[in-house]
């Protein structure tokens, strides 16, 4: 764990009492704030240059939206992590945007202790998860197997094995990391690992639909490599 | 019968009333051409061909104006009406002096029905039947004998104004009610998307008093946890409020239900889709889950956090309740049981077994209690 080492942060929210907020708190916790933007637009032009590890996002901004500005950044740059911060946590934009490559999800109610532990944590590559999220992924899963797979589909419907089920659903339940180890005899890394794996295959399921979407469309010519 | 309800009624009614009017003005067109083939073929044997001739110019003339005149709403006033029924009621009464004394039929014809027809669109009903009785009027005063003939052409003409009449009408005020409800459906969406940008912004400002109340003292954590617990209420209205009208008459969404539960210390998971059950199994299960949380309120504490997971299997709707309080040591529900307490099984299981379903509770000193609802889909009721 990398306790204390400066971050790159970005901010993006259109409220900007709680965009200084959430900068000053970074900035108190030693972090660097390398921008801040008000809308979709502004958030997507300064990335390039800015360059953050992590970006603090909150989903209800000025068009493009969140779940817009999440996919692009992630596909600009993989490496970078995406919080996700929702004041109404509307589950459907929340869902899309972890669906789009965001790895942790916050309300905006949450502490400050809370968010710049999330910020940590998404930074190390660890997932955040609600228990909300949780139950929205759980769903998610539960609603893809429901859907019969078009005969041609040569990809697999993501589908979670019985130890990650278990696992999240002890997260959709309110059990912390360290609750679950103990309760399945199994490490805290084993946790994070099987957390991890729900949200990297929903994730490469959804990239794989959008180029097949793309394909389909003819627009493959912009799609780079 | 007067000429300003018409003008009302042609403005708030303009599409249907102008399909209408406008089928009218095709009917018109070959209802003309037909008398104008019956004349040429006959006009040799009447005592009076040229002023024949004259009636059809008229009747020619009067189509072409008439086409022009019904297309524009401001126009379809009783001048035009008027008119119109006067021509019908003209060409009728002239027929003798061309045809001589007892005409088998008249010079207009068929062409007498667009008046009536016209009446019928634009002062419904009552403008039908007048129209059908004035035109039936002149046609009995022009005939020396009433035919069995005459009374079926009669009869149809009054009855068919009325019933189109009747019928235009309808079809102006479903258009008129369609148009009302299309008119407070986007009003609706925008009050419902102005409310969410309101909504969205109180949120913010919730959450941040929540966060900074705290660092400003005693007071200030009060006034963060009151501003954390309307946080939570206004967030469940806000997304109950997007999933309104999911669920159809009879049956309600849980994860609606389920949503309003939500509040600092109850935090609710469930899938993005709606939960859509019968509404008395919902709310049935609803309850349970109610008492479960009632129960961690009274055994772990007022303060206490409990976390309600619903999960939508292939053959049956879980709900969990969980808690972090101390557990309930084995026996301890039964001793409950046996003590008279009943709160606990009675209402939890009783609930559930009537629905076919099932509740479980599971629980261990140190880690909490948890109970598992659960209860078949596609129920029949």
């Amino acid at each position: 764990m990398s306790e204390g080492e400066q971050l790159r942060v970005m901010v993006v929210d259109d409220h900007p009492m709680w965009r200084e907020g959430v900068a000053r708190d970074l900035q108190e916790a030693g972090h660097r704030v390398v921008a801040t933007a008000a809308d979709g637009k502004e958030a997507l032009s300064r990335f390039p240059a800015a360059r953050p590890q992590v970006l603090v996002l909150d989903l209800q901004i000025p068009e493009p939206d969140g779940v817009a500005v999440t996919g692009e950044v992630v596909r600009q740059d993989p490496s970078v992590r995406v919080l996700v911060l929702s004041a109404s946590g509307e589950q459907s934009d929340v869902l899309e945007a972890v669906k789009a490559g965001a790895t942790g999800y916050l309300v905006k109610s949450a502490s400050r202790a809370e968010l710049l532990d999330a910020v940590r944590r998404v930074a190390d590559g660890d997932t955040v998860f609600t228990p909300g999220l949780a139950g929205l992924v759980l769903g998610e899963y539960r609603r893809l197997s429901d859907v019969p797979a078009a005969p041609e589909a040569d990809t697999e419907t993501p589908r979670l094995t019985d130890r990650e089920t278990e696992v999240l659903r002890l997260v959709a339940k309110g059990l912390s990391y360290k609750q679950i180890a103990e309760r399945l005899v199994i490490s805290h890394r084993t946790v994070q690992n099987h957390v991890q794996n729900t949200l990297r295959k929903l994730q490469l399921h959804n990239r794989v639909q959008l180029v097949r979407y793309a394909l389909e469309q003819g627009l493959d010519d912009d799609q780079p490599g | 019968m007067s000429g300003e309800p018409a003008v009302r009624r042609s403005l708030t009614h303009v599409p249907v009333q102008d399909l209408l009017l406008r089928a009218m003005a095709v009917l018109r067109v070959i209802v003309l051409a037909n008398s104008l083939v019956l004349y040429a073929m006959r006009f040799e044997d009447y005592p009076r061909p040229l002023l024949g001739w004259a009636v059809m110019a008229l009747l020619v003339g009067w189509t072409l104006v008439s086409v022009w005149a019904y297309a524009a709403p401001e126009r379809r006033r009783a001048p035009l009406l008027v008119g119109d029924l006067g021509v019908a009621v003209l060409t009728i009464a002239l027929t003798p002096l061309v045809k001589g004394a007892g005409p088998s039929a008249t010079l207009p014809g068929f062409y007498v029905m667009c008046a009536v027809l016209s009446w019928a669109v634009v002062w419904r009903w009552q403008g039908g039947l007048f129209a059908a009785v004035a035109v039936s009027i002149t046609d009995v005063s022009i005939r020396l004998e009433f035919t069995q003939q005459n009374y079926g052409n009669i009869f149809l003409l009054v009855i068919g104004g009325a019933v189109i009449g009747f019928l235009s009408a309808l079809l102006q005020d479903t258009a008129a009610q369609r148009d009302a409800a299309e008119r407070a459906a986007a009003a609706a969406a925008e009050r419902q998307r102005l409310s969410r940008v309101v909504h969205d912004g109180v949120l913010q400002v919730l959450a941040l008093v929540q966060r900074r109340g705290p660092e400003l003292g005693p007071d200030g954590m009060e006034l963060g946890r009151l501003a954390g617990e309307q946080e939570s209420r206004l967030r469940g209205l806000v997304q109950q409020g997007s999933r309104e009208l999911v669920a159809p008459l009879g049956e309600r969404d849980l994860v609606e239900l389920l949503g309003e539960l939500e509040s600092p210390h109850v935090h609710v998971a469930t899938p993005a889709t709606p939960a859509v059950l019968p509404a008395e199994t919902a709310s049935e299960l609803l309850a349970a889950v109610e008492a479960c949380l009632s129960n961690v309120r009274h055994h772990v504490g007022r303060d206490a956090d409990a976390w309600v997971l619903l999960e939508e299997l292939p053959d049956r709707w879980v709900v969990s309740v969980r808690d972090d309080g101390p557990g309930i040591p084995a026996g301890r529900l039964d001793d409950s049981a046996s003590e008279g307490r009943l709160g606990v099984q009675q209402s939890i299981v009783g609930r559930l077994v009537d629905l076919g379903g099932s509740a479980q509770v599971r629980s261990a000193p140190g880690q909490g209690t948890e109970w598992e609802l659960s209860v078949p889909r596609h129920t029949s009721p």
